[in-house]
């Protein structure tokens, strides 16, 4: 078992079929799901390897079960995630106010998970106007409120697809500078008493 | 053991029955044919002997490590000579696990007892032992030879709860029979041992750090030996801070590599976990346990729950799917016999990619998270598995976090905890269910498949639950009894009427008969002088007389 080397864990949340599965596999495998595809193992996790700069980082990505008879369980999805991002659907209304329940989750109980608003199927829109009932510049303002990416994606024609992830990625490798950063200053301070401050004067 | 319980049946012949010892008493097979006092005798010189040599061994494992490490650092510094002056660490370490061996293994074994899912090895032993012990009762009557009744009751106990199944494989098992033999804590010495001299050579190859990994691995086992009051979070976080304090130096002193760092915490992880599980997983301190017959408990209230109600899209009908499936739960319930969390881990991932081929095959494309939790959820439930609470519990305790929280294993572990926190919540709501039904299914007054019409009913069950296709199977025979009684009872009375009427007949009969032919009593004509028996008594006839006159 050879498993491969992680950086960041990245959860997918939103409703069922806004289009989260769908996004992951036009991101990873650059193809839509319509009709069957073969000799293929799931994508319920996947990891992939970007280039920020000269760094490589790895995002654990996490698809999960969107049907609310597990919504109780989402907690023990998102521990320790550090990125989130949040799928509504641009022409159902309904989405984006579950959207916002996600938000809320997140907010209260996982302060280092960034969030990443992302508006799926633009291709619809673009194809008829009038099926947008999520509003771009509603979603603009309560993003910057929330100090969240907003992003408006297709995994049909994989527009704005690779951003959302490439955008994930750079945040990570710049945070984590500053996260070690942090952790090393409490840790001095704090573990006094571990296991190393006693026994490694040698 | 089938061999001996027929011949025990047919005929026994009274040598065989000895003690092997020749002491003269009556032995038994479950004592490898010895009387119960040799048979103390010899379990006790097997123990010591075995004390003996782990000592040795330790001590040997100790000198070879030493030795080792003066070799490849001589000229480094001076090296105390550690092995006679002072007790080793690894001896003292080696002797403080055996006690707590002894101490938790009964423990496990008792709940391994009650455990649905080791229904397959010890469900058929304590009976078999429950007649041999009969047996050997009625044997020891007749030698006269009583124990009191707790004492016998209480030898019986160890006989049943010292089986070896929850430590050794199968062959093992068939090896050591049901003998409750020293070797059982051999095995997971040898094991020990093993895991420490695979560590070994791996830090060999590390050359300084090498050496510093192992002194600082053995202290900090030492260390948690007195720490067996802690609270599991506390343990948990003894282990983590190691964890951290190590990877950090390694990092940062040594400079590795964060690949190379990553291969050396596996094995420190191995290393130490192997060394520290028996004192550590489901602590007395902890609930654990409690938890695990809970969620046990719950499971087995929920056997009716159909892979239509958690909407699983596997269909088992498909034989390369329910092979899978079969795998699935067989990682699952192996979770169990690992000591080292990353190799629980790999168990739940290898359980996890199981599922995802049975989804596959049977939808023929891709599994997402919406197939795979549900599936999971009814692979839970249909395995059952052995104190999964705890082993959740040690995972989350004692594995490395890089691995858990983030990479593919803990994506698995992650939906894992998940089935269970569904499994435990789960109420009518979450399986489209209405309250009545939830309620009707949980107390067992109505089981879903009832509604169905009987014979398809019938099928299902016996691809559903064995348990259940042998209540089928049984009741069927049940039914087929009743009618073949019924009809014996017809019989019977068809009988009764018949020989009640052939009665009459016969009665009818006899009295037309008569009826024809009246009995009448025809006077013979008999020679009545012939019969004549007095006649001399007559008086003689009339003679005549003549009259002179
Ligand atoms: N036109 C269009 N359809 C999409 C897009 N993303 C997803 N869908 C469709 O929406 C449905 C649900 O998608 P899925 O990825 O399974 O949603 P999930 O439940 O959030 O994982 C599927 O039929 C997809 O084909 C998109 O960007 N454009
Ligand atoms: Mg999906």
């Amino acid at each position: 078992m050879t498993a491969m080397r992680v950086d960041a864990k990245v959860v997918m949340l939103g409703k069922e079929s806004v289009g989260k599965t769908s996004l992951v596999e036009r991101y990873v495998h650059r193809r839509f799901l319509v009709g069957p595809y073969q000799n293929t193992i799931g994508a319920a996790f996947v990891a992939k390897a970007l280039n920020v700069g000269d760094k490589v980082v790895t995002l654990g990505i996490w698809d999960t079960a969107g049907s609310e008879r597990y919504e109780a369980m989402s907690r023990i999805y998102y521990r320790g995630a550090r990125a989130a991002i949040v799928c509504y659907d641009l022409t159902d209304s309904s989405s984006f106010k579950r959207a916002r329940f996600w938000v809320k989750e997140l907010q209260n109980c996982e302060e280092h998970c960034k969030i990443y608003l992302c508006g799926t199927k633009s291709d619809l829109i673009e194809a008829d106007r009038s099926v947008r009932q999520v509003d771009f510049h509603d979603v603009q303002d309560f993003a910057d409120e929330i100090g969240a990416q907003h992003f408006e994606t297709s995994s049909k024609t994989g527009k704005n697809v690779d951003e959302v992830f490439q955008k994930v990625a750079e945040d990570f490798s710049s945070c984590a500078l500053e996260f070690m950063q942090e952790e090393k200053g409490v840790d001095l301070g704090q573990k006094k008493d571990s296991y190393f401050d006693n026994c490694c004067h040698n | 053991m089938s061999q001996r319980s027929e011949r025990r049946g047919i005929h026994v012949d009274q040598s065989e029955l000895l003690c092997k010892k020749g002491c003269g008493y009556y032995g038994n097979a479950a004592w490898q044919g010895l009387c119960s006092k040799c048979w103390r005798e010899e379990y006790q010189k097997a123990r010591q002997r075995q004390i003996q040599e782990d000592w040795a061994l330790a001590e040997k494992l100790q000198r070879e490590e030493e030795a080792a490490y003066v070799s490849s650092h001589s000229s480094s510094q001076t090296q105390p000579p550690q092995s006679h002056s002072q007790p080793s660490l690894a001896t003292f370490s080696k002797f403080e696990e055996k006690k707590t061996n002894e101490k938790t293994r009964k423990v496990t074994t008792v709940k391994k007892f009650f455990s649905p899912s080791s229904r397959t090895a010890p469900k058929k032993v304590p009976p078999e032992k429950e007649s041999e012990k009969r047996e050997k009762e009625k044997e020891e009557k007749l030698q006269g030879r009583r124990e009191s009744h707790g004492e016998t009751l209480l030898r019986d106990l160890k006989g049943i709860f010292t089986q070896p199944w929850d430590m050794g494989s199968p062959t093992e098992e068939s090896h050591e029979g049901k003998t409750p033999s020293p070797s059982i804590t051999r095995q997971s010495s040898i094991e020990t041992d093993r895991v420490s001299r695979d560590f070994l050579e791996f830090l060999k190859t590390l050359q300084k750090p090498g050496r510093e990994i192992h002194k600082q691995s053995r202290a900090f086992i030492e260390s948690m030996g007195n720490k067996k009051d802690l609270s599991a979070e506390e343990l948990s976080e003894c282990v983590q801070d190691f964890y951290q304090g190590m990877s950090d130096r390694l990092l940062n002193h040594f400079k590795g590599s964060s690949e190379k760092v990553d291969r050396v915490m596996d094995q420190v992880e191995k290393y130490i976990m192997t060394r520290l599980y028996k004192s550590v997983f489901c602590p007395e301190t902890s609930d654990d346990e409690k938890k695990d017959l809970a969620t046990q408990r719950r499971i087995r209230a929920l056997h009716w729950v159909t892979i239509q109600m958690l909407c699983v899209p596997v269909d088992e009908e498909i034989p390369e799917v329910s092979d899978s499936v079969v795998k699935a739960i067989t990682d699952i319930i192996e979770m169990d016999s690992k000591r080292v969390p990353r190799d629980k881990l790999a168990f739940i991932t290898s359980c996890s990619k199981h599922i995802f081929n049975a989804i596959r095959v049977t939808k023929n494309e891709p599994a997402s998270a919406d197939d795979f939790l549900p599936t999971l959820i009814y692979i839970v439930l249909k395995a059952n598995p052995p104190r999964l609470q705890s082993n959740i519990q040690y995972i989350t305790r004692f594995c490395n976090p890089s691995r858990l929280m983030t990479g593919e294993d803990g994506y698995y572990f992650t939906n894992l905890c998940c089935a269970v926190a569904f499994i435990e919540k789960l109420d009518a709501h979450s399986l489209n269910l209405s309250p009545e039904d939830f309620e009707r299914y949980m107390s067992g007054q109505a089981s879903p498949r009832r509604q169905d019409d009987p014979a398809a009913w019938l099928q299902s069950g016996s691809r559903v639950n064995p348990a259940l296709s042998q209540i089928h199977h049984n009741l069927s025979v049940l039914s087929n009894l009743e009618k073949r009684q019924q009809q014996v009872m017809e019989g019977a009375q068809s009988l009764q009427t018949e020989l009640a009427e052939w009665q009459d007949s016969v009665a009818r009969e006899v009295q037309e008969i008569l009826e024809r032919y009246p009995l009448e009593i025809k006077s013979r004509a008999s020679a009545i002088d012939a019969e004549n028996v007095e006649n001399d008594r007559l008086p003689p006839p009339l003679q005549p007389q003549v009259f002179a006159g």
